[in-house]
């Protein structure tokens, strides 16, 4: 009778390991104070709240996920020491954020082969050499120019634009392929800006009118670029903006106003008054986790939940091939992604020589305070000819 | 009568005993168990643990230099992390060229070389123009980093991995060998900064600091000397900007910003200007509070966490500031006056003088 008891309660035990999740741990190392926070704290939000919704659903049988969020505070020796925990810890993926972050860890992210997603789409994240485990979430910056040149070439052919960047790697990278592609859509850039945060662009724009600048494609964050186009505003001028992903969005809209009005804007997400399922889910989950206004509104937030989601995805495919969670088998799920996420306009695709998860963009235009689609979709036709020679 | 093992009276009677490193012979076996303690501590710490240790060594030794131009030379220097960039952008243009041991003082070279010519200004001005004289040297080398394609415009670049003596140094044991490198750098150079006091050059520093017209009158050159403050200052940057290139394996411009700068005062503030010890403990304290109040922060996110405001967050900068504030306040003389203070105690009683 006491060996039968035994073995009930060995039984139960053993059943209780089994059904046990296994927790797997996701590590974002990023700004949520310092410089560039005001994009970070939503993106890092964006992250807990996707891996909440994971856990809540089960969406990845029997894993328990544990999001962590760190602040680096922009801070690269921070982020060299969240990645190196991560890696001795046994993380299967790590969630970057930073240009100079994600650019200084590149040798280590090859040598430890952990897949690394960052929030920062910089091409050099992914080019040669040491790229073989970086996955950019959406297009990157060069591909976002390029695709509001190409958009800009369209409805107004021949346009003069100038470029206003942010005065690092971050803004520097796509000038070179911008302006070839400009070249072949037969527009012309007349001048390429670097901007901080200055708080008069006074004698930058008048510069501009001068040379009879019609469109001023902006890469840089909202912050400056709410500058700008408020003094273009004050000066009257005629001049048409435009942005890749971090100058836009409802952050500009908040912090330029009226100004804002008719800036076009490039990105891969949705909007949140949208109506359609991204929109909707992305407004629930934001509700179910008791977000503000401003976190739902923002761009950064489904920006963050896509990071996580394909990180998710990456394991849940790992996992469904009945393979043990590791580097290995989520870089190897990644390499085989082709998943219709509910977050962007097009779906998460990669290969073993295609590291941008969403190909697909729209351009977007400011109106009655508020971002509309202007374009369907699309997939920009010159980046790659312009970046990769093909 | 003279116990050689403890300080019970001034017995000096000359002035190479006034300026003797070690008055008692048992300043000298606590020198020789710390040494030996860190070079076992590697031992007794995780991977993680000694990433730390490295950062505090590096920061250490840079802001040892900064202790030579602003604790010594009384040069106020906004710009010193620019100094560590030109010596990280050395080593990265050199490294595939030349054994790391001989990047280090060719990276420490021309940084000296930078601070020499940053140096000039101060023979004409000195306070807040000089230190905005060094602003502009911040300013100006972030913005040749950032328009120069051959370093990579401020992107990264990649650190060569180091083979010695046939020992290759990857993931696992990276930490451990730039531990121990950067220990033999640091004590080397500790033992230069303690001995320039020592010499006519590092008497002028203090002389010119103190009262350059004074300094003048008696013989010295307040010009030049100011210039070699920036030059050695600048070369211990430069050597710990190395270091710290290898360390992280890449350099990128955003190490070596304007903040980075403002840190390494605030480390040799809290730390005590002008002081060996405070070189340590400055960025020894710093990095750590950072660190803790990390874990704080997390904490307080677990227990109070109102929507809209991001207590936790916020408290990791805050204490930065505040430990900063504090010591300006409360002990503007740093950690090093609390560590004079703690070994006076320890002077035996009733015979401390």
């Amino acid at each position: 009778m006491k060996n039968k008891w035994t073995l009930w309660a060995l039984a139960a035990v053993l059943a209780m390991g089994f059904a046990a999740a296994e927790k797997v741990h996701i590590m974002w190392s990023g700004a949520i104070t310092g410089p560039t926070s005001d994009a970070g704290k939503y993106y890092a939000q964006g992250i807990e709240d996707y891996c909440s919704w994971a856990n809540d659903t089960g969406y990845v049988s029997g894993v328990e996920f544990v999001c962590e969020t760190r602040d680096d505070q922009y801070n690269n020796a921070n982020t060299l020491r969240n990645f190196e925990e991560a890696v001795d810890r046994g993380d299967p993926v790590f969630l970057g954020y930073s240009t100079g972050g994600t650019l200084q860890l590149k040798p280590l992210v090859q040598e430890v082969g952990l897949p690394f997603i960052p929030a920062s789409y910089h091409i050099g994240n992914i080019d040669p050499p040491d790229n073989d485990y970086i996955f950019l979430p959406i297009a990157s910056y060069s591909e976002q120019v390029i695709a509001v040149l190409e958009y800009i070439a369209k409805v107004s052919p021949g346009a003069k634009v100038a470029m206003a960047i942010h005065p690092s790697p971050f803004g520097r990278a796509p000038v070179e392929d911008a302006k070839k592609a400009a070249k072949d859509l037969g527009i012309e850039i007349v001048e390429v800006q670097e901007m901080a945060k200055g708080l008069d662009y006074t004698a930058t724009l008048k510069r501009f009118e001068n040379k009879g600048v019609e469109y001023i494609v902006y890469q840089n964050v909202a912050g400056p670029v709410a500058n700008m186009i408020k003094d273009a505003k004050r000066l009257g001028l005629g001049i048409k903006h435009a942005g890749a992903h971090y100058a836009g969005g409802p952050d500009l809209l908040r912090l330029a106003g009226d100004a804002a009005e008719g800036f076009l804007w490039v990105t891969a997400y949705y909007m949140p008054h949208e109506d359609n399922a991204a929109a909707r889910f992305v407004k629930e989950l934001g509700a179910k986790y008791g977000r503000p206004a401003d976190t739902i509104e923002s761009v950064h937030y489904p920006s963050g939940m896509l990071a996580a989601a394909i990180a998710i995805e990456a394991i849940k495919e790992a996992k469904d091939a009945g393979k043990k969670i590791s580097s290995e088998s989520v870089y190897q799920a990644l390499l085989k992604m082709n998943w219709p996420n509910k977050l962007a306009v097009g779906p998460v695709t990669y290969s073993k020589d295609d590291h941008v998860g969403v190909d697909q963009l729209r351009v977007l235009e400011a109106k009655n305070g508020t971002f509309v689609p202007v374009t369907e979709p699309f997939s920009s036709e010159l980046f790659r000819k312009v970046h990769y020679g093909k | 009568m003279r116990n050689p093992w403890t300080r019970t009276g001034n017995y000096k009677t000359s002035y190479a005993q006034d300026t003797t490193i070690f008055a008692t012979y048992s300043e000298q076996a606590s020198l020789a168990v710390f040494l030996i303690g860190m070079l076992v501590l590697p031992q007794f710490l995780s991977r993680g643990d000694m990433q730390i240790l490295d950062l505090i060594l590096i920061y250490a030794l840079a802001v040892l230099g900064l202790n030579i131009i602003t604790g010594y030379a009384g040069l106020i220097n906004i710009g010193h992390a620019a100094f560590l960039g030109v010596g990280a952008y050395t080593a990265a243009l050199v490294a595939p060229y030349l054994p790391f041991w001989a990047v280090l003082p060719v990276s420490g070279l021309v940084a000296a070389a930078a601070g020499a010519v940053v140096g000039i200004p101060a023979l004409r001005i000195k306070h807040l123009y000089l230190a905005i004289a060094t602003l502009a040297f911040q300013l100006i080398f972030e913005w040749a980093v950032g328009h120069s394609p051959a370093l990579e415009q401020g992107g990264a670049m990649a650190m060569p991995r180091v083979v010695f003596l046939g020992y290759k140094v990857g993931f696992k044991n990276h930490h451990y060998f730039w531990y121990y490198v950067t220990f033999v750098v640091l004590v080397v150079m500790a033992f230069g900064f303690r001995n320039l006091l020592r010499t006519r050059f590092g008497r002028s520093l203090v002389a010119v600091r103190d009262n350059d017209r004074a300094a003048d009158a008696m013989g010295m050159d307040p010009g030049r000397t100011k210039v070699f403050a920036f030059a050695l200052g600048a070369f211990y940057a430069g050597v710990a900007g190395a270091l710290y290139a290898y360390w992280s394996r890449a350099v990128v411009i955003e190490d070596y910003s304007l903040m980075i700068s403002i840190k390494f005062l605030a480390m040799a503030i809290v730390g005590g200007l002008g002081t060996l010890v405070g070189s340590f403990f400055g960025p020894a304290f710093l990095e750590l509070l950072d660190i803790n109040m990390e874990t704080f922060s997390y904490w307080i996110k677990t227990i109070y966490n109102p929507p809209g405001v991001d207590v936790g967050s916020a408290i990791r900068p805050l204490a930065f500031g505040l430990a900063i504030v504090l010591f300006l306040i409360f002990e503007p003389r740093g950690l090093a006056n609390w560590w004079r203070l703690l070994r006076s105690y320890f002077r035996n009683w009733p015979f401390k003088y």
